[in-house]
C-alpha cells in the first residue's frame, strides 16, 4: 500500500545500502499512522548530511513539503511509505486477539525492510528510532534479518540525517493523507477540520464533539482504540461485545460466553436479555443448543 | 409472569395491506454484539459492507466496521418457503375497545418483511460452521417432525423394524 518505490532499481543499490525508517503519526486519535523509509547508497551519506534534512517535527511545513519534493527526483535516494489505515489500527486493537500499538509499529517497520530487500537494494545498516525497549527491538529485528546491522536508538530521527529524512517522507505522507482524506460515511454536515488528530489540539476536539454519533460512535476515520474517544460517547448508546466480556472476567466460563450469545440471537427486549443472561440452559437438548436455538414464549 | 415456558397463545396479522409493508431485503443485519438501544438510525450514512473479494464455503465475505471493529460477514437468504418478518404490536383501529383490553399484550402485525440477512463476525470470516447458519438446520428438522404421516410411510417403517 502506498509504495512509490522507482520501478528499476539504481545502480548504487547492489553497493552496501544504509536506510532510516521512521513514523508520522502515532499519537493522534484519527487519520492513519504512516511508516516512511529513505535508503542510499553508504558512499552518499556525507552528502546526505548536506541536505538539511532533520528531524521533521522541528520544521516547517513548507520546508518538509520542499525536503520531500527536493529527495523524490534525488535519483541517489530511495524511498518508500507504509500507510496503516485508521480503521486497521482501531480492529487490530480491539481485536478478540488484541494487537498492541508497538507491535503494529514493528510489523510496519519489518514490512518496509523486506520490501525494499526484495526490490534487490543491498541493505547492510538500518537506524529506527525506537518503539518499546530499544535493545528488545533491535534483537527482533537482528534474528529476523540477520545479514543487516540494526542502530535502534531513542531520538534517532535528529541524530541520524537518514532516519531525518525518513521523518520528512512519513509525516508529509500523513499531513497529506489527513488533508485528502475521503469520509466514507455519508451523514449530513460532515466537515473535514480535522486539526492536527492530536487529542490534545483544539480543533480535533471540536472535530470529534462535532462528529460523535451515539450508535455508531464516530466516523471510521477515528481511531476508537483510543482512550480518548471514551469521554467523548460516555452518553452514547452502550454496545457490549462478547470478546470484551471475556476479558472483563477472566475466569468466565465458555458458558457464559454461550449464554450471551444466546441473548444476542433472539431478537428480544433488554428486559429479557438479562433474564436469559441469567438463565441456565434449561435442558435444551445438544441438536438446539449448538445451534443457540430456543423457543421463545415472550417478546 | 403466567405462561412463563409454556407459551401464550397470540395472533399474528399476516394480512396487511402490502404497500404498507416495507421491504427489507439486504438491510437486515445480525451483529456480533447487543446495541442497547431501539429506535430509527442512520445506518446507511455510517455502515458501510464491501466484499472483500474472498469466498468462504459458497459464502461470498464481506466487511464492514462498527465501533472500531473489524467485522466479516455474509449476506444470506432465507430458505425457500420461510420469510423474515419484523413484528410489531397490532395497531389500534382495528380492532374494538373491548377486545384490546383482553388481548392487547398479544396481537402482532408484520411491520416489514425480509427474505435475505446478513449477519457478521467479529473478526473471524464467516463459515458453515456458523451458530448462526447451523440454525438453518431446524428448517429441515421442523419439515419431517411435522409433515404428516402416509400410509406408506407407517408400511416403510414396519418393514425396517422387521429387518432388525
Amino acid at each position: 500500500m502506498g509504495s512509490e518505490l522507482a520501478l528499476s532499481l539504481p545502480k548504487w543499490a547492489s553497493n552496501p545500502c544504509i536506510m532510516g525508517i521512521d513514523e508520522a503519526g502515532r499519537g493522534p486519535v484519527l487519520g492513519p499512522m504512516v511508516y516512511g523509509c529513505l535508503y542510499c547508497a553508504r558512499s552518499y551519506q556525507n552528502t546526505l548530511s548536506t541536505l538539511e534534512f532533520a528531524d521533521s517535527k522541528t520544521l516547517k511545513e513548507q520546508k518538509r513539503e520542499e525536503l520531500f519534493e527536493d529527495l523524490k527526483v534525488n535519483e541517489s535516494i530511495g524511498w518508500a511509505v507504509d500507510i496503516i489505515d485508521p480503521r486497521e489500527l482501531s480492529a487490530k486493537m480491539l481485536n478478540k486477539n488484541k494487537i498492541n500499538l508497538n507491535e503494529i509499529s514493528h510489523d510496519s517497520a519489518i514490512g518496509l525492510i523486506t520490501r525494499v530487500l526484495n526490490l534487490g537494494v543491498l541493505l547492510t545498516e538500518v537506524y529506527l528510532d525506537t518503539v518499546g525497549d530499544p535493545e528488545k527491538y533491535r534483537v527482533k529485528l537482528s534474528e529476523r534479518f540477520s545479514s543487516i546491522k540494526f542502530i535502534v536508538s531513542k531520538k534517532a530521527d535528529s541524530i541520524y540525517p537518514v532516519v531525518s529524512g525518513a521523518s520528512i517522507v512519513a509525516k508529509v505522507t500523513r499531513d497529506r493523507a489527513l488533508r485528502e482524506w475521503e469520509l466514507e460515511e455519508t451523514a449530513e454536515n460532515m466537515q473535514r477540520n480535522f486539526g492536527s488528530g492530536y487529542p490534545g489540539d483544539p480543533q480535533t476536539k471540536a472535530w470529534l464533539e462535532n462528529h460523535k454519533h451515539s450508535v455508531f460512535g464516530f466516523p471510521t476515520l477515528v481511531r476508537f482504540s483510543w482512550g480518548t474517544c471514551n469521554s467523548y460517547l460516555k452518553d452514547g448508546v452502550e454496545v457490549l461485545w462478547e470478546s470484551d466480556q471475556m476479558d472483563e472476567d477472566g475466569s468466565c466460563s465458555s458458558r457464559g460466553k454461550r449464554q450471551l450469545k444466546l441473548s444476542n440471537v433472539g431478537f428480544t427486549s433488554s428486559k429479557r436479555r438479562s433474564e436469559e443472561i441469567e438463565s441456565s440452559g434449561k435442558g435444551r437438548c445438544k441438536f438446539l443448543e449448538a445451534r443457540k436455538l430456543e423457543q421463545v414464549t415472550h417478546f | 409472569m403466567e405462561g412463563e415456558g409454556r407459551g401464550l397463545i397470540g395472533s399474528i396479522n399476516l394480512s396487511k395491506d402490502k404497500k404498507l409493508v416495507v421491504e427489507l431485503s439486504g438491510q437486515v443485519h445480525h451483529l456480533p454484539c447487543c446495541i442497547k438501544y431501539d429506535g430509527p438510525c442512520s445506518v446507511f450514512d455510517y455502515f458501510r459492507p464491501k466484499p472483500n473479494g474472498m469466498e468462504v464455503d459458497g459464502l461470498r465475505v464481506e466487511e464492514a466496521y462498527f465501533r472500531g471493529r473489524k467485522l466479516r460477514g455474509a449476506t444470506v437468504p432465507l430458505p425457500d418457503g420461510y420469510s423474515g418478518f419484523v413484528l410489531g404490536k397490532e395497531s389500534r383501529g382495528n380492532r374494538k375497545v373491548s377486545e384490546m383490553s383482553e388481548e392487547s399484550s398479544n396481537c402482532w402485525e408484520v411491520n416489514a418483511k425480509f427474505d435475505k440477512l446478513s449477519y457478521w463476525n467479529h473478526d473471524t470470516l464467516p463459515s458453515k460452521d456458523d451458530a448462526f447458519l447451523r440454525a438453518f438446520h431446524w428448517f429441515a428438522v421442523a419439515e419431517a417432525l411435522h409433515k404428516p404421516v402416509t400410509a406408506e410411510d407407517l408400511v416403510s417403517a414396519s418393514v425396517s423394524l422387521k429387518e432388525y
